[in-house]
């Protein structure tokens, strides 16, 4: 797809985005789900990023996400760090951390990048609820509470004030992705794509595999840590219990609604997830086994996801 | 094809907003709890005695002579933003009056509902939960603890462990306990009281949920053969797990389980293979022969419409809805936050088992209307043996001594 298509579709879901406000402003649920909706939408074009594009399968991404928003957190509060500079250390913390796992994942196969990077995310629960965790300010098993809120020259967002902040989240969202797309339609990508389709091939023409799946892992990590430290600091409080299946199962949902590998699918994803999940939440009980329903049927009439749609016309019209 | 499109786009968009136009005879009440993931059967258990308080005042007439309408959310495993997307979809954008939940997200839901003036009664049974209440009495006065902390309930457990009428052979003690703030919070209460009164803490281990293969801590307990083993995990397959390999090649030790005894599929499951195990119920209601005439009706009626023992959460989530629709009808107006929220903390409620009252804290200490309810399994089933406070013998129940004990 073109990098005109995607910077439309990308213009279109924020444009409608950024007016929401205007007719649900004043109803907290929805402005809420709208934030959730941009965070998410960064953290599952990472994935994409790093799964669909260079082909690294990496179950982590929820694992990084995580590891931004304690880091911040605990700079906040352990260390009184205002929370901008809090944010922007969390995500170099954890591009680091990324880097750190990607190492041994150099030298591993695809599903075993996926064992060993979902070892992360399973391991992160009790490092952070044992001694390590409470020695580190993690709050251990209660969490952090008291998170104070982003403040800028004075101007404070968080969930009490949710237009400014959720105009904010937007400005972040759209930096991040913007950033994705541009990597993606640089030379970093191609060497993604490269790598991804024949590694051989791509390391004879001077494409260095070492070089491009760490820089992967740093950026998505990097971006991930700080929609995760920023989602710390709207909520005002972190527990382990973001690590639990449910948020990462959502998240694989929304990559798949998008199309793996369809950026700028995962945003579109998010958006129609989080929304679905919402809709479908009078089911109660059932509310799980009908969106698993539906993404199976997705899968089967869409097998790129919403972005097939618009893969199918460029194809028609080509 | 246009028209089917239009015709979604009406669905969605009725789905999404229809829901705002709640009919204004009814009072909307919110139900935040998990129906989906780890925690789906606590949830079932406090909806139960939820619905059935609601249903009750339905067909009565209703509170004010209006209908009360639930409106459930589902909370899902408590991640953060879910607990507050819960707080903000039942209070900012369906308006309910009063919003009545069990596990609720440990001081997560403090800060969550304390935005709001609407009564939010939760069974969190935390002390970081209280802790948060205490960093603003103010701003969280609508939120009511319906147990005592895990601190208190823990105290209360060593109680009557030592209150048993048994001699126990040594003085070691073994505690199993979960790594969430409930497990952790009541694992460390027990250690220091049993340091205090002189015993030894063998072993102390803290699991994860999910933990069913128990050879590793098994071998340990044969070896120090410990009088007492306390294991603390809320979940039944756990517990489940670690009663049967235990029993393999027991030890004589009193096997204490906690709030873990009462998940319903527990003694379901074990039936009389049990026997012996002891554990606690907080703001229980005794049980199955109940203390006084109107529980013993309310018990019988609770058997006959879920057909199954009354399990942990279900009557403390009915006494809170009481609680709740008589301050209504004392103040006459659902809306009126303020004045609910005043006659709750002032006058409190008379239950089933005589007045209950929250504290400074709004938490529901442990007292004779709200008491922790001490079982032990007899013959399949949860009989209680001790009540606290103070902590007593239960009408004519009598500890037995469990048959993997030698004499």
């Amino acid at each position: 797809m073109s990098s005109k298509r995607m910077a439309t579709i990308m213009g279109v879901t924020y444009g409608i985005a950024a007016i929401m406000p205007f007719f649900v402003g004043d109803i907290r649920f929805i402005m809420h789900i709208l934030i959730m909706c941009l965070i998410w939408a960064v953290v599952a074009s990472c994935w994409d990023l790093i799964m669909g594009f260079a082909g690294i399968f990496s179950f982590g991404q929820v694992a990084f996400f995580v590891i931004g928003a304690y880091t911040s957190a605990i700079l906040s509060v352990q260390w009184n760090v205002p929370s901008v500079v809090a944010i922007l250390l969390a995500g170099v913390f954890t591009a680091g951390m990324g880097v750190i796992v990607g190492l041994p994942c150099l030298k591993l196969a695809g599903p075993y990048v996926a064992l060993v990077t979902f070892g992360v995310h399973m391991t992160l629960m009790p490092v952070l609820r044992g001694e390590i965790g409470i020695a580190l300010g993690s709050g251990g098993s209660q969490g952090i509470l008291t998170i104070p809120p982003v403040n800028i020259l004075g101007y404070t967002f968080s969930s009490a004030n949710q237009i400014p902040t959720f105009y904010f989240t937007l400005f972040l969202s759209v930096v991040c992705t913007v950033i994705i797309l541009a990597v993606i339609k640089s030379y970093w990508g191609t060497a993604f794509l490269a790598l991804k389709d024949s590694e051989e091939f791509a390391m004879s023409l001077g494409v260095s595999a070492f070089k491009y799946k760490l820089m992967v892992f740093a950026l998505t990590s990097f971006l991930t840590g700080v929609m995760g430290a920023f989602y710390g600091h709207y909520i005002g409080m972190l527990s382990t219990r973001m690590l639990e299946l449910d948020l990462f199962c959502t998240l694989m949902v929304m990559l798949v609604v998008g199309g793996i590998g369809r950026f700028p699918g995962a945003i579109l994803g998010a958006f129609i997830t989080v929304t679905a999940n919402e809709l479908l939440a009078p089911l109660g009980a059932y509310r799980a086994v009908t969106l698993g329903a539906l993404v199976v049927l997705l899968v089967l009439l869409l097998p790129n996801g919403v972005m097939g749609l618009w893969l199918k016309r460029s194809d028609a019209e080509a | 094809m246009k028209k089917i499109s239009l015709i979604s786009c009406i669905a969605v968009i009725s789905l999404l907003f229809g829901s705002w136009a709640m009919a204004a005879d009814t009072i909307p009440v919110g139900v935040p709890l998990a129906m989906t993931g780890a925690y789906t059967g606590s949830g079932d258990d406090y909806f139960k005695g939820i619905k059935m308080a609601i249903d009750e005042i339905n067909e009565a007439g209703g509170l004010l002579g209006k209908q009360i309408e639930i409106i459930r959310y589902d909370s899902k495993e408590f991640a953060p933003e879910v607990v507050m997307q819960g707080a903000d979809y039942l209070c900012g954008q369906m308006k309910v009056a009063s919003v009545h939940a069990g596990w609720a997200g440990w001081g997560q839901d403090v800060r969550a509902y304390g935005k709001y003036d609407a009564p939010f009664f939760c069974d969190d049974g935390s002390q970081a939960a209280v802790n948060v209440f205490k960093e603003d009495p103010e701003k969280y006065y609508n939120i009511y603890q319906l147990t005592d902390t895990g601190i208190e309930q823990a105290s209360s457990m060593f109680r009557v462990l030592m209150a048993l009428p048994y001699k126990y052979p040594n003085k070691k003690v073994v505690i199993i306990n979960t790594d969430d703030a409930w497990g952790v919070e009541v694992g460390d209460t027990l250690v220091s009281n049993f340091e205090k009164k002189g015993w030894k803490v063998a072993k102390r281990e803290t699991v994860p949920y999910g933990t069913n293969e128990w050879g590793t801590i098994m071998t340990r307990i044969r070896r120090i053969k410990p009088a007492i083993i306390h294991v603390e995990i809320p979940s039944a397959q756990e517990v489940i797990t670690f009663f049967r390999q235990f029993i393999k090649k027991p030890t004589s030790s009193i096997l204490s389980y906690g709030w873990g005894i009462t998940p319903r599929e527990v003694v379901e499951n074990l039936g009389k293979k049990a026997d012996g195990i002891v554990g606690e119920m907080p703001s229980g209601l005794a049980g199955p022969v109940a203390p006084n005439a109107a529980s013993q009706a309310w018990m019988d009626k609770y058997i006959k419409l879920f057909k199954h023992q009354l399990p942990a959460g279900s009557w403390i989530t009915y006494t809170g809805v009481m609680a709740w629709a008589s301050a209504v009808k004392a103040v006459g107006d659902p809306y009126d936050f303020k004045a609910v929220n005043k006659h709750l903390k002032e006058v409190g409620y008379k239950g089933h088992l005589g007045q209950i009252k929250w504290d400074k804290d709004n938490v529901l200490r442990l007292q004779a209307g709200a008491p922790v309810v001490h079982y032990q399994v007899q013959n399949g089933e949860l009989r209680t043996i001790y009540t606290d406070p103070p902590v007593k013998p239960y009408k004519d129940a009598k500890f037995i001594l469990p048959r993997w004990i030698k004499k």
